[in-house]
């Protein structure tokens, strides 16, 4: 027997929710499919396939305000920005769960990020497994798979004209209204199956392969356009500028990109990764290499968004392939 | 012999004989439909070269990154009036440049993994499908062309003003400020971006709508009578936001006010590069 809700009362459930706090769910704002707050439940987007931005914006924002500088009498006070919303996010996907997850390793690590500890507080997860997988994902060679419950606080998994509904922490069970669910005589779908990635060993690899002149052949064609890490679950860059607004100040953090120019630029103009290849090998070598040693595990979930999107198809896939192969040439 | 025989016996020659260190074309993709930029520097690995309606990107852009080395480029007649026009602004020099020019079937529109059959936009309103200029020429060359035409602007100039800003309102609050488009664009390649400059602050850092509306308006007035219409910063832009009506709203301008449009030779100086004295337009009219 399986927990069960039906698809009319899901909906419905939707809708209460959304009553006392911003539900955030893919819907379709012309070709695209993004996570957004949901003005009326019936503009979900069910389908299968990955949204176009990931949903890591309503942990961490494009933009968001860190704190406020005040002046009165004479006297300077800094306001520090406040999360008030509550916040559930329905249709998240286990690979953007799971980028969360990982989020939560550089911000959540004391001293930890204020403000995205508040988001993470106020926000309740509610996810979907994959019933079919995208041709450009490869989640299972990178540590989740499309049923993987544990990164979030309720999963549905749809089957016939409903859902069954594991609930995962007491912050979703929290969510669920008493007698929301039903007892079913249902089993989940065979989780599908994914295209996979060499992916073992690969932050060895990468330290071997650091110096290769493959880096510069493969950032010939590199744009450093930004889009792979703007689309990216995981990438967690910032900028922060303090800028007039009103009569205040207000210091303001942005998303940035290892592959925006200027990017590591300091101060007398140096810049230490200003050619191509060191420029685009750094996005590959956090993911793959430095934030395995710091934290465990790679800083990829195998979404496949810049897959998707790269407009010159550096494809991370590929990326991992050659690395693994470069690495067996070295040693011989 | 079709266009990627010629294109490939063309590299493998060009490399052989030395006349060139690096071909710049295309190759297959990753998803097996689609193509991407590839880089040739060795005659054995010539035989990777393709040529079919997904070879949108533009290449002009990358003979930034080889400034006085030999180079042969593939070109669409769009991407060699990129050419023409970082020749014309001293960015390439003519004689260290190869044009490898194709004759132009029109790209059609593409998703990762998929191609339709339908061309895209720009494509279908380009009238030039043989290069303005070449140093060889793949396909037949076609006859004379018609007029340029702009069905698009036109709908969008029989807006009201009130209509017109809440349309691109609505489509600057997507923009996301990653500079896909800048960095796509033959035309933008200046050391240091207006956006990126922190003395004046032309446009400060949030990812907001404010910002975007100043982003992408002044953008678009730096490739006023510069931007040679090859679509690279719509096609490349994550949002989907329909940056060729602004540019080609200006291209039409230019062209109605100048008689100029950029990039159909490497010699006639820019409209907003020159003054004139007998200029009178009227601000305003
Ligand atoms: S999306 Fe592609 S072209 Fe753009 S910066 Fe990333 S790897 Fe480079
Ligand atoms: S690196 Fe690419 S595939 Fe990996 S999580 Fe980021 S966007 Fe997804
Ligand atoms: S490519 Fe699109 S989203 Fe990115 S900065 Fe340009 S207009 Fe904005
Ligand atoms: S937007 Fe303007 S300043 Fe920025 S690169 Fe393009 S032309 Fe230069």
């Amino acid at each position: 027997m399986s927990d069960y809700i039906s698809r009319a009362d899901l909906l419905s459930w939707l809708e209460k929710v959304s009553q006392s706090r911003d539900l955030v769910a893919p819907v379709k704002i012309e070709d695209l499919t993004l996570f957004q707050k949901v003005e009326r439940v019936e503009d979900i987007v069910f389908d299968p396939g990955n949204t176009d931005l990931s949903p890591k914006e309503f942990f961490f924002p494009k933009s968001e305000v860190l704190f406020y500088v005040d002046r009165s009498d004479g006297r300077v006070e800094l306001v520090p920005a406040e999360v008030e919303q509550e916040t559930v996010i329905f249709g998240i996907r286990p690979c953007d769960a799971k980028g969360i997850a990982v989020l939560d390793l550089p911000y959540l690590e004391e001293p930890a990020d204020a403000l995205y500890r508040q988001h993470r507080e106020k926000t309740t997860l509610v996810g979907l497994s994959c019933v079919s997988a995208c041709p450009e994902c490869f989640c299972t060679s990178m540590g989740t798979t499309p049923d993987d419950a544990s990164n979030v606080d309720i999963m549905l998994t749809e089957v016939e004209e409903g859902f069954i509904v594991q609930v995962v922490t007491e912050k979703g069970k929290a969510l669920l209204p008493e007698g929301l669910l039903s007892s079913k005589e249902v089993s989940p779908p065979a989780a599908p199956s994914v295209a996979s990635v060499p992916s073992e060993g690969i932050a060895e690899k990468m330290h071997q392969v650091f110096d290769s002149p493959y880096w510069d052949r493969l950032a010939d064609r590199c744009l450093h356009c930004n889009v792979c890490s703007y689309v990216c679950p995981t990438c967690y860059c910032f900028d922060v500028r303090d800028l007039r607004s009103g009569g205040r100040v207000e210091r303001v953090r942005s998303w940035e990109s290892c592959q925006s120019p200027g990017f590591t630029k300091i101060a007398g103009g140096y810049d230490p990764r200003a050619a191509k290849g060191p420029r685009l090998r750094q996005r590959f070598a956090h993911k793959l290499l430095y934030f395995v040693e710091k934290f465990g595990v790679t800083h990829c979930v195998g979404c496949g968004r810049c897959v998707r999107s790269c407009p010159v198809n550096i494809d991370i896939r590929e990326v991992i392939q050659d690395v693994q192969g470069l690495g067996v040439k070295s040693e011989a | 012999m079709n266009a990627t025989e010629q294109i490939v016996a063309k590299a493998r020659e060009l490399l052989e004989s030395g006349t060139v260190e690096c071909v710049i074309g295309y190759e297959r993709a990753t998803d097996g439909v689609n193509a991407r930029p590839l880089f040739v520097y060795q005659a054995e690995e010539a035989g990777k070269l393709i040529f079919d309606q997904t070879c949108a990107h533009n290449l002009a852009k990358y003979l930034l990154n080889r400034k006085g080395k030999a180079t042969a480029i593939v070109a669409k007649p769009c991407d060699v009036r990129a050419v023409n026009l970082l020749i014309n602004e001293h960015q390439v020099e003519r004689d260290k440049v190869l044009i490898i020019g194709v004759v132009c079937p029109g790209m059609v529109e593409t998703k990762w993994g998929r191609v339709s059959e339908k061309l895209r936009q720009a494509c279908e309103l380009c009238r030039e499908h043989t290069p303005v200029v070449y140093d060889f020429l793949v396909g037949e060359p076609g006859d004379e062309e018609a007029a340029v035409e702009y069905p698009d602007v036109a709908r969008m100039e029989a807006l009201s003003i009130e209509e017109r800003r809440a349309f691109w309102e609505e489509q600057f609050s997507r923009c996301i400020r990653c500079y896909a488009c800048r960095q796509a664009c033959p035309g933008c390649y200046c050391s240091e971006c207006f956006a990126e400059r922190l003395d004046p602050l032309w446009v400060g850092i949030r990812i907001a709508p404010s910002e975007s509306w100043i982003w992408n308006t002044m953008r678009a007035f730096h490739l006023a009578g510069r931007c040679i219409g090859c679509n690279q910063c719509e096609r490349v832009c994550p949002m989907n936001i329909p940056l060729s009506l602004l540019n080609r709203k200006l291209e039409k301008e230019t062209l109605e006010l100048f008689g100029y449009r950029a990039g159909v030779d490497a010699e006639t100086p820019a409209p907003f590069a020159t003054f004139r004295k007998d200029e009178k337009l009227e601000v305003g009219e």
